[in-house]
């Protein structure tokens, strides 16, 4: 069974960005077929532990519960609103407190709403690039949905667009499988190693 | 078991009052905190070092060195010695002068520094700082136990035919902790030696606790130092008393919201659920730290941080009138119920050369 973790950083209620990615997470749940776990995380919920970890260092319970999703989950679709040509702050700093290495080779199809499509590249100049640093494996179709794009009787692009991204995410899932989630505590190297000099000589985790 | 305070000297504002002690009144109260330890019968002050602002212990041997003329029974011991920026040859002779002044009332726990800025200030890298912590020990093991050491490493200069000074006080080397919050190579390396490992149990989840101890006890044992629950093991703490829970929660709240590291984000009473911290009367803290050992096993050493975030010196003074009037005496009675035989005691000195004496006999 095939595991989706949906990531919507909307912050009204109801959210266009939810909305959004409900449709992608029904497009793509499809493609991968029956059985298909969708999981959708509201950042709002979460807002303040997130906080949290930014200032501690560590997750309340709760939202460590949505952080190992994450890590479990076999593909991702985040959405974000747009703001100040952007991502929204709260969906940066969710990824920010994600764990080094949990996107790496992780199938990522990416959303974004605005009020009109003047906003769309965000997609391309500031969610893309940060999800190519976390060596997540993007879907090559980003869909954005600006508020003409829900008025009834317009065009199916919008609709193409979801269909087309939940394929692409499919495929991406479909040729992988499922994450092993690696133990933080796991011991991986032996004192003769370390005094050799042989084991993490150098390393950018700088944990205590 | 022994009992004792850890601090780590930060300077820092009292968020009531407005007010910045000096460097001056930073220093002298820590003094103060730690011969009160010893009047109150706890068992171990251990200091922190520092080399940044906001922080004044950056020479730990002077302020212990002091210290130690002043008592006769306190351990003292350190939380944490930078194994990765000093220099193990200075370790190794400023440790040995303690003792000899100490009559052997010293032990170390080494720790790594997570401030990057302090590495280049000593020449080193924090990227290095596993690899650090790796070869600074096994040199400053080689320093105490040999009296004339030949070598060479990646970190320092060679060392030719070279006698660290003075020699431990009657060729016993220091009791050594290795503390970490969740670096599993730092286990390792404790259980490697049959050293102690300390988990600083404050300001982070007790899993991670509990995944180093477990780590740690098993490798002790894979390495032949005894049983898993032989093995030494030290844990911190954080409380804040007052006879009433409500009195406590009240007084120390504008602290904890204010306090660095955790203040201004988590509730205290989140942050009391996912940490080990107990803000409450005598009781919950005997309560809570009673529950310690349901998670680690017999341990060793406990100690409580008391005086940080600005709390002024008055009241870490009550702080220590309660922790040793009301809460640790139950506690050794209460933690020596149950204890196996064969769980030792932390090592001391008078042990340490006990079983030197031994084994130059047998």
């Amino acid at each position: 069974m095939k595991r989706l973790v949906v990531i919507a950083a909307g912050l009204s209620q109801p959210s266009s960005t939810r909305l959004l990615a409900d449709r992608l997470a029904a497009a793509a749940a499809r493609e991968i077929g029956t059985g298909t776990e969708v999981r959708v995380v509201e950042l709002r919920d979460h807002a303040h532990d997130i906080t949290d970890h930014l200032l501690t260092g560590f997750p309340a319970p709760e939202l460590k519960d949505v952080l190992d999703a994450v890590a479990a989950a076999d593909g991702v679709i985040a959405v974000s609103p747009i703001f100040n040509a952007s991502y929204s702050g709260l969906f940066k700093s969710f990824f920010d407190v994600l764990g080094d290495d949990v996107l790496t080779d992780k199938p990522v199809l990416l959303g974004a709403t605005g009020g009109t499509a003047r906003h769309s590249l965000a997609l391309e100049h500031a969610l893309r690039p940060m999800f190519t640093y976390l060596h997540a494996v993007v879907a090559p179709t980003s869909v954005f949905a600006a508020t003409e794009d829900w008025a009834g009787g317009g065009d199916a692009t919008l609709h193409r667009r979801i269909d087309r991204a939940g394929r692409e995410l499919a495929d991406l899932v479909g040729r992988r499988e499922s994450p092993v989630v690696a133990d933080p505590f796991a011991l991986t190297t032996t004192f003769d190693a370390l005094l050799s000099g042989q084991g993490r000589a150098v390393t950018n985790d700088l944990r205590l | 078991m022994q009992f004792g305070v850890f601090t780590v000297g930060d300077v820092t504002q009292d968020p009531t009052t407005g007010r910045v002690p000096t460097d001056a009144e930073r220093v002298k109260a820590m003094v103060t905190i730690a011969l009160k330890a010893e009047e109150v019968g706890l068992d171990v002050f251990a200091l922190g070092e520092h080399h940044n602002p906001p922080f004044v212990p950056s020479s730990p041997t002077t302020m212990l060195g002091w210290i130690a003329a002043k008592t006769s029974r306190l351990q003292l011991s350190t939380a944490t010695t930078l194994i990765t920026t000093n220099d193990p040859v200075k370790i190794a002779e400023d440790y040995a002068m303690l003792q000899h002044l100490a009559d052997g009332r010293v032990d170390l726990m080494m720790g790594r520094g997570n401030t990057g800025p302090v590495y280049p200030w000593f020449g080193q890298d924090i990227r290095n700082g596993i690899a650090l912590a790796v070869e600074n020990y096994a040199l400053l093991r080689r320093l105490w136990r040999e009296d004339v050491v030949d070598w060479e490493g990646k970190f320092r200069t060679p060392l030719q035919g070279f006698t660290a000074t003075p020699r431990p006080l009657d060729g016993v080397p220091p009791f050594v902790w290795h503390g970490s919050i969740r670096s599993p190579e730092i286990a390792e390396q404790a259980a490697y030696y049959g050293d102690g490992f300390f988990a600083n149990h404050i300001f982070w989840p007790k899993e991670h606790t509990q995944r180093m101890i477990g780590l740690y006890r098993q490798r002790f044992e894979h390495y032949g130092h005894g049983g898993a629950d032989q093995a030494i093991v030290g844990l911190g703490g954080q409380v804040f008393m007052r006879k009433n829970s409500q009195d406590a929660k009240r007084e120390f709240r504008p602290y904890f919201d204010n306090a660095p590291v955790y203040g201004h984000g988590p509730s205290m009473e989140d942050f009391t659920a996912q940490t080990p911290l107990t803000v409450g009367s005598p009781q919950e803290v005997i309560d809570r730290t009673l529950s310690f050992r349901e998670y680690v096993g017999d341990y060793q050493r406990q100690l409580f941080l008391l005086d940080h975030a600005g709390l002024p010196l008055k009241t870490v003074l009550e702080q220590l009138d309660i922790l040793g009037e009301e809460v640790v005496p139950v506690l050794r009675k209460e933690f020596a119920v149950g204890r196996p035989a064969h769980v030792p005691d932390a090592p001391t000195h008078a042990s340490l050369k006990a079983a030197q004496t031994e084994k130059v006999d047998a």
